[in-house]
């Protein structure tokens, strides 16, 4: 099989996959979203206090150890780090920060447009350009320099703490929280989430799937392998949604969404822009930290981080509700609007001060 | 005798400065993302011709894989991965 049909093949069983997880509990449209997963399991460990995002997800200790075997199996397993890491934790928080203004990470984006979100749609145009913006900083010489070889113990230390986290899943203390209702009370049978996680990793790691490689690629090679897997992700869970009658085109009503088009234009602006210069999508550094990355599994921390201030601070958006004589209510707070601008002014200044003078070079 | 070669970068930065490099030397290169058969990571690699004895006159500064593209995949020159 050709790469471009193994990608898309992994997409369109991780798109199956994430459908299905919503039809066994999770909230629509959130089959997976690294950004509100890693959020619930913030909340669930008491770092931010938003009681209906209370919950330690499963998908993201099987995505984290389901690369770690495959790496291993593969003999890829390889610990790195060193690459400015303190640079990646603020990256991360940033980055953590405009996906809850927009309300998902690009994965969850895919999976909104394949229920017909058009919101979505709108922070799908806005990614681009980040990324597109991001592109421009690649050519004129951004880098963060690159990674050197790593203790085994600090490549592996994201995946003990998925198994931890396991542990207090199942144990379920009374320190833990859970919510009792809302999203974070909406999830598959852990078991169920777990294989998908598993799985999906595995899958991932295997091929490299990343939501924003995909289009940084097409712009910077005009290569399309990466984008086949984004691709079939939105294809499998678009015809997924609409067999479960899930599918319901529009920008009012959608499952935890708002309808401000200037804000999910921003705030994926920022996603896009921030994850290239991260070298991957939220997904994507959860894989590359099980595969040995340290590098990556800071910047995890840093979308750890990045949740709490989000929820602890009043920056991550509400979704729209819609009252019976049709007002709008949600949407991005004041704060959120402030928080977005505030993180692409320092994207772009890290983006600057991480950039070599020099010709830009045309590439392909 | 010539033969076809990938470079493989740890930053794409890297990957700009040897291409640049290359074309001082007049070796035509093409920057592309990583085939994942040399690597899972998904960074950029230069593909580019040239004779075996030129590959000394370049600095592998910043390379993390030289490999000779052959019928049946790829012959590893040089593996610096584990610096």
């Amino acid at each position: 099989m050709n790469s471009k049909k193994a990608l898309f093949s992994a997409g369109a069983v991780i798109g199956l996959i994430a459908v299905a997880l919503v039809w066994f509990g999770n909230p629509q449209n959130m089959g997976f979203c690294i950004a509100c997963f890693i959020r619930d399991i913030a909340g669930a460990v008491g770092v931010h206090r938003a009681e209906a995002v209370q919950y330690i997800r499963p998908e993201i200790i099987g995505l984290v150890l389901g690369a770690l075997l495959m790496a291993l199996a593969g003999k890829e397993f390889q610990p790195r780090g060193g690459s400015a890491p303190m640079t990646r934790f603020i990256l991360g928080v940033a980055v953590m920060i405009a996906a809850l203004v927009f309300l998902g990470c690009p994965l969850r984006m895919v999976l909104r447009i394949a229920g017909g979100d058009l919101n979505a749609v709108v922070g799908l145009v806005g990614f681009i350009a980040g990324i597109a913006v991001g592109v421009v900083f690649l050519k004129r010489g951004y880098s963060l320099k690159r990674t050197y070889q790593m203790p085994t113990l600090d490549g592996l230390w994201l995946s003990a703490v998925q198994i931890a986290l396991l542990v207090l899943l199942v144990a379920a203390p009374a320190f833990i929280f859970f919510s009792e209702s809302g999203p974070g009370s909406m999830h598959a049978p852990l078991l169920l989430a777990l294989a998908a996680g598993l799985i999906v990793g595995g899958l991932a790691q295997k091929t490299r799937l990343c939501m924003v490689g995909g289009i940084r690629d097409v712009i910077l090679f005009k290569d399309w392998t990466l984008l086949m897997g984004f691709l079939g992700i939105l294809v499998v869970a678009l015809i997924g949604n609409i067999a479960l009658h899930y599918f319901k085109v529009g920008f009012i009503g959608q499952p935890i969404a708002h309808v401000d088009g200037v804000w999910n234009f921003l705030s994926m602006t920022a996603v896009g822009l921030g994850s290239v210069m991260l070298g991957g999508c939220p997904l994507r550094q959860l894989i590359l930290s099980g595969e040995g990355n340290a590098d990556s599994a800071v910047t995890v921390v840093g979308y750890f981080v990045g949740a709490a201030i989000a929820h602890n601070f009043g920056l991550a958006s509400a979704a729209t509700a819609v009252a019976e004589d049709g007002t709008l209510s949600g949407g991005p707070s004041a704060a959120g609007k402030v928080a977005t601008v505030i993180i692409l002014v320092v994207l772009v200044i890290i983006a600057v001060a991480n950039s070599k003078r020099q010709e830009t070079v045309k590439e392909g | 005798m010539e033969a076809e070669y990938i470079a493989t970068f740890y930053t794409h930065y890297d990957a700009i400065v040897f291409s640049r490099q290359l074309k001082a030397a007049g070796v035509e290169s093409q920057l592309m993302p990583v085939p994942r058969a040399l690597s899972s990571s998904c960074g950029t690699c230069a593909r580019f011709r040239c004779a075996k004895a030129d590959i000394a006159r370049f600095s592998l500064t910043g390379t993390e894989q030289l490999v000779r593209v052959t019928a049946d995949g790829y012959e590893m020159i040089r593996d610096n991965r584990h610096s």
